[in-house]
């Protein structure tokens, strides 16, 4: 097939911009590893790497012994983890029930979820923490876990990716004596992996990166997640701004990594869920 | 064999490897909270404080606190500048985790006598000063931003008297000399022999924040608050300042001697200094214990004097923040607290060591003649700062409690950009009546603030 | 385990044995959405009850709390500031529907295209700007939007030929916060929106289009005819959540501007003065009314683009 001229220049330009969006989105990464190997005197007075002799691991150094910022990584990951695991559990549950049943009062249950997601988290904030409070849940992780337990988000997320599965697969289980729970965690849920891995990986980020409710909730320093220990550090060691940018690099390489891993599950799952809905 | 049972393990999980991950790490961190659990706190007190430097000179005395006081434990914790007021509110508000004890920067300290008397998270030490005679051994008018219809809530941690911070080596390459600054005229008059725009300043004023403003205004004997609680932000005093502060900021006014980077602090400043950028800062005693701190490539370069005055022979100081201390009523054991007070902010074995490393000059007035206070500074090309602040610390101006400082401070700093603006583009022309009208339009919506809260 | 292999179900089979089935299956749904309602009940609807009571009160600490009626809401109606923080997020939801919208489907439509290479490395480029969160990215645009020295001056500096000079105080000029704001947001949340568009555009029927080219349509009329309704529900679920989300905007805002609203409130939201009233002030009353308010303009907004966007999906 011949290649007019107009088409290559077409191509180049459409290349052009998709590399030069593509710059612009990473740039600031690269300023931001630049800057944790940069001492904080370097730190502007080189656009991106110092030159080899002036690069440096201190800031990192500090990072550790300044704050425990080991503690604050670990917070974070279970605090993370274990709030995806329960809602993945408590959500594609309630999706479940959604999605492949029948029921009274299931419009009812629909307008509660889409009001709730009405309601800006910081107006029921204060009141929030005083339950909190009451139950003695103030400064633990419970506090932090159990109200989020349920993510509306997820329970529409699995309806709609739950509608796929084939009714009659879930007939013929019942068929064979399968109890109601084993047709979900047996038979429905394996068929949505891609979504289910999507759904990790949201659920992730936005424990991982969640500011105020765990600021408003956590009091000891022993109990701070890394988006909390980093903007205290922000406020307490404003100059240095090396050790911010690697405690920075830090807290961001986790949520980046599981999105490499993820990555082909997540556009899996947004695919079949978001799209065909 | 067994890698293939792994990977079938892994697969039959029925939601998949990435909920499996999840899980794994949700038990591997947990495993590893269980086995590192936070130390018991037993601490008798509980001590919060919201600045680094307050935090590093306590820590080295707090051991000689405890050998005084056998089984007594102090729990000393540092809480971000920023969110210490709103820690210390959320937990007036639940009735939980209030610390015994808590500082509180000056201008925030208000909040907390928002309500009625009886209702003020803390304890009232009125008589506890007047028992230990504390009115005549620290300085007096430090009381008065900690005080609500003369009940006193808190300790003053500090004086901060404001003075300028020059490069002595740019001073003395273009050929000024210090003693010639002795009036704001004088100070306009040699700014401009050596402002060059964009490249080098006089001094650093900022004009989008009322941080050299407020010095400005607290030197002219103006306030946001009078004694009564008053609004005094639009009054004569503040309307002279502002008209005396913005041409000196304003771009492009002839005379402009002033400039501004992004931030007061920090790797920012340094780098205006090092660049000579400014000639001069505004520095209370705290920034220049900042400075010794950040910039050490200026070590030896850097020199303090008393601020030029408004008339001559007037006052050549002001005041820029502050610091108390106060009990909170939870606390069970209030004299403990009391003493622990006293020692933290009075005692002599005290204050040496953190006026070394912060160059903060404490209230206590006997203590002025400790010797740490006389020393000679390398990094301040040999001056005796802690002599040079202490000389100013009984000009000191005043400043008035209120819940709406920051409110205030606030509607000010709106005024203070629109008079910028205005003045960028006409000059003197109508000046003085826009300034009135700016400033009380602006006190008014905190007036109308003031006029909501029914307490 | 059991073959699962879908065998026809006669329907005397299924009488026989309906009792048996339906019972489980009656009782299930509700067992499944259980944890849901009691958390809701427990954590969600007893603190909005509070706060919808608390807004008629103005309070102060624990102890003092004075009933005001709609006091509060009557102050907010001539709250120079509650003015301000509603013009800013106005401002920017719209910039950040209007403007990033379309750029997130002009990228999609880009990377869309048969022939594109690397359209995975692409998309993570794209994507990867979302993954910091608010506070993160909040505390490394602080530093880059220093002027003067910081990496976005220099840049644009540069790459204006020095028309907009390198100590352009994005932080510091109250007309120059909002831009910044919105700037940073489009860094963070193009990408975002892209992948759904992308996915959308992925799964448009392709039969569709050979359809279209049969009927003599060009590249542009398919485009209106085939593209824009085929990905008209990911469209609309984007335009919800994506006004709802800046509707809220509070971090990114708030730890750019050094834990404040900026000069001249000017990068003040409406979450953001909630926040400063009920957490700096005490003032939980105000805060619960500055929350309703918005609750209330949520939903309006939302019914209307719902309706917007419905009407039109019946014509089409």
């Amino acid at each position: 097939m011949a290649i007019r001229p107009s088409i290559v220049l077409l191509r180049v330009g459409m290349y052009l911009a998709l590399s030069l969006v593509a710059c612009l989105s990473l740039i600031p990464f690269v300023w931001l590893v630049a800057a944790t190997f940069k001492s904080s005197g370097d730190i502007f007075s080189y656009t991106f790497f110092a030159p080899l002799s002036r690069l440096t691991l201190g800031n990192y150094k500090d990072l550790v012994t300044t704050e425990p910022f080991l503690r604050y990584v670990i917070n974070s990951v279970f605090v993370s983890c274990a709030g995806v695991v329960v809602q993945l559990f408590f959500s594609s549950l309630a999706g479940y029930a959604l999605a492949k049943y029948q029921f009274p009062g299931k419009k009812a249950f629909y307008l509660l979820m889409l009001a709730s997601l009405m309601i800006p988290g910081q107006v029921t904030l204060a009141p929030s923490y005083e339950l909190l409070y009451r139950m003695h849940l103030v400064d633990t992780f419970a506090g932090l876990l159990i109200p989020g337990a349920v993510s509306v988000f997820g329970i529409f997320l699995f309806d709609r990716a739950l509608q796929q599965v084939p009714d009659e697969l879930i007939q013929a289980a019942r068929i064979d004596g399968c109890n109601e729970f084993r047709i979900y965690y047996e038979i429905v849920m394996p068929m949505v992996r891609p979504m289910i891995g999507a759904f990790c990986l949201i659920s992730f980020m936005g424990m991982w990166n969640s500011f105020l409710w765990p600021t408003v909730l956590l009091h000891s320093k022993e109990h701070f997640t890394l988006p909390i220990g980093l903007s205290q550090m922000v406020t307490l060691y404003s100059s240095q701004y090396g050790m911010l940018m690697a405690g920075t690099l830090l807290s961001i390489v986790p949520v980046v990594a599981l999105f490499f891993v993820l990555q082909k599950e997540f556009i899996a799952g947004l695919t079949s869920g978001a799209v065909k809905g | 064999m067994p890698r293939r049972s792994l990977s079938t393990l892994i697969s039959s999980f029925p939601f998949g490897p990435a909920a499996l991950a999840m899980l794994v790490l949700t038990i591997l961190s947990g495993l590893v909270l269980a086995f590192n659990p936070p130390p018991k706190k037993s601490a008798t007190l509980t001590y919060w404080t919201f600045a680094k430097p307050h935090y590093d000179s306590y820590v080295k005395i707090l051991p000689e606190f405890e050998r005084e006081h056998p089984g007594v434990k102090v729990d000393l914790q540092l809480v971000t500048n920023t969110g210490l007021p709103q820690r210390l509110q959320a937990a007036f508000q639940a009735d939980l985790d209030v610390p015994d004890l808590c500082e509180i920067e000056i201008s925030s300290a208000g909040t907390f006598f928002r309500g009625p008397l009886e209702h003020v998270g803390f304890a009232d030490l009125t008589d506890r000063i007047h028992k230990d005679g504390l009115l005549d051994k620290m300085v007096a008018a430090r009381f008065a931003p900690y005080t609500k219809k003369g009940h006193i809530f808190g300790l003053p941690h500090d004086v901060h008297p404001v003075m300028l911070t020059y490069n002595r080596e740019l001073f003395e390459k273009e050929g000024i000399d210090p003693n010639s600054i002795q009036t704001w005229d004088d100070f306009i008059r040699v700014g401009k022999k050596i402002t060059i725009p964009h490249k080098r300043y006089m001094a650093e004023m900022v004009s989008t924040g009322t941080d050299e403003y407020e010095i400005c205004l607290f030197q002219r004997g103006g306030a946001f608050f009078d004694a009564n609680g008053n609004l005094t932000m639009d009054n004569d005093i503040a309307v002279k300042t502002m008209e005396f502060y913005v041409p000196l900021v304003a771009e492009g006014s002839k005379n402009q001697v002033a400039g501004s980077l992004s931030s007061s602090f920090g790797s920012v400043i340094v780098q205006g200094l090092q660049d000579q950028y400014f000639a001069c800062l505004f520095t209370p005693d705290w920034r220049t214990g900042g400075l010794q701190q950040d910039a050490g490539a200026m070590a030896g370069k850097l020199a303090v004097m008393p601020l030029p005055a408004v008339e001559p022979g007037g006052r050549r100081t002001s005041t820029w923040g502050g610091t108390m201390l106060g009990i909170t009523r939870h606390c069970q054991n209030q004299d403990l607290a009391w003493e622990l007070a006293k020692f933290l902010y009075l005692d002599e074995k005290a204050l040496p060591d953190r006026f070394r490393t912060t160059n903060i000059i404490p209230p206590v007035k006997h203590s002025w003649q400790l010797p740490v206070f006389h020393e000679e500074r390398p990094f301040w090309s040999n001056q005796r700062i802690g002599e040079q602040f202490i000389a100013l610390a009984d000009q000191v101006p005043g400043q008035y409690s209120s819940p709406y400082i920051d409110t205030a401070k606030g509607k000010s700093t709106e005024a203070l950009i629109s008079c910028v603006k205005y003045y960028e583009h006409h000059g003197d022309d109508g000046f003085d009546a826009f300034v009135r009208s700016e400033l009380k339009a602006r006190a008014d919506e905190v007036r109308r603030q003031i006029a909501r809260n029914p307490y | 385990m059991k073959s699962v292999a879908t065998t026809p179900v006669s329907v005397t089979s299924s009488r026989a044995s309906a009792s048996l089935r339906n019972r489980p299956q009656r009782w299930a749904p509700y067992l499944f959405l259980s944890p849901y309602v009691l958390l809701f009940l427990i954590f969600g609807l007893y603190p909005i009850v509070k706060s919808l009571i608390l807004s008629l009160y103005v309070t102060n600490g624990p102890k003092d709390a004075l009933f005001v009626g709609l006091a509060n809401y009557a102050f907010l109606l001539h709250d120079h500031d509650f003015g301000t923080a509603v013009w800013n997020t106005i401002v920017y939801a719209f910039w950040s529907v209007f403007l990033q919208l379309p750029l997130s489907m002009g990228l999609a439509l880009l990377l869309n295209t048969k022939w594109v290479r690397g359209r995975e490395f692409f998309r993570l480029a794209f994507f990867s700007p979302n993954l910091l969160g608010q506070v993160f990215v909040g505390v490394l645009f602080t530093i880059l939007y220093q002027p003067q020295f910081g990496l976005f001056n220099r840049f644009i500096s540069w790459v204006s030929g020095g028309l907009i000079p390198v100590d352009t105080k994005w932080l510091q000029d109250p007309a120059l916060v909002m831009p910044a704001i919105i700037i940073t947001s489009l860094w963070m949340y193009v990408g975002f929106n892209m992948v759904y568009f992308l996915a959308a555009l992925q799964a448009v029927d392709q039969d569709l289009y050979e359809a279209a080219l049969v009927d003599g349509a060009n590249s542009v009329q398919q485009f209106f005819a085939v593209t824009l309704p085929s990905i008209k529900p990911v469209a609309t679920f984007v335009l919800v959540t994506a006004t709802l989300g800046s509707l809220q905007l509070f971090e990114l805002p708030y730890i750019l501007l050094g834990n404040g609203s900026g000069p001249k409130n000017a990068g003040l939201t409406i979450v953001m003065y909630l926040y400063n009233n009920g957490f700096q002030t005490g003032d939980l009353g105000y805060a619960s009314a500055i929350g309703w308010t918005l609750a209330f303009g949520m939903l309006i907004i939302s019914l209307i683009q719902v309706r917007l966007t419905g009407a039109t999906k019946a014509n089409a």
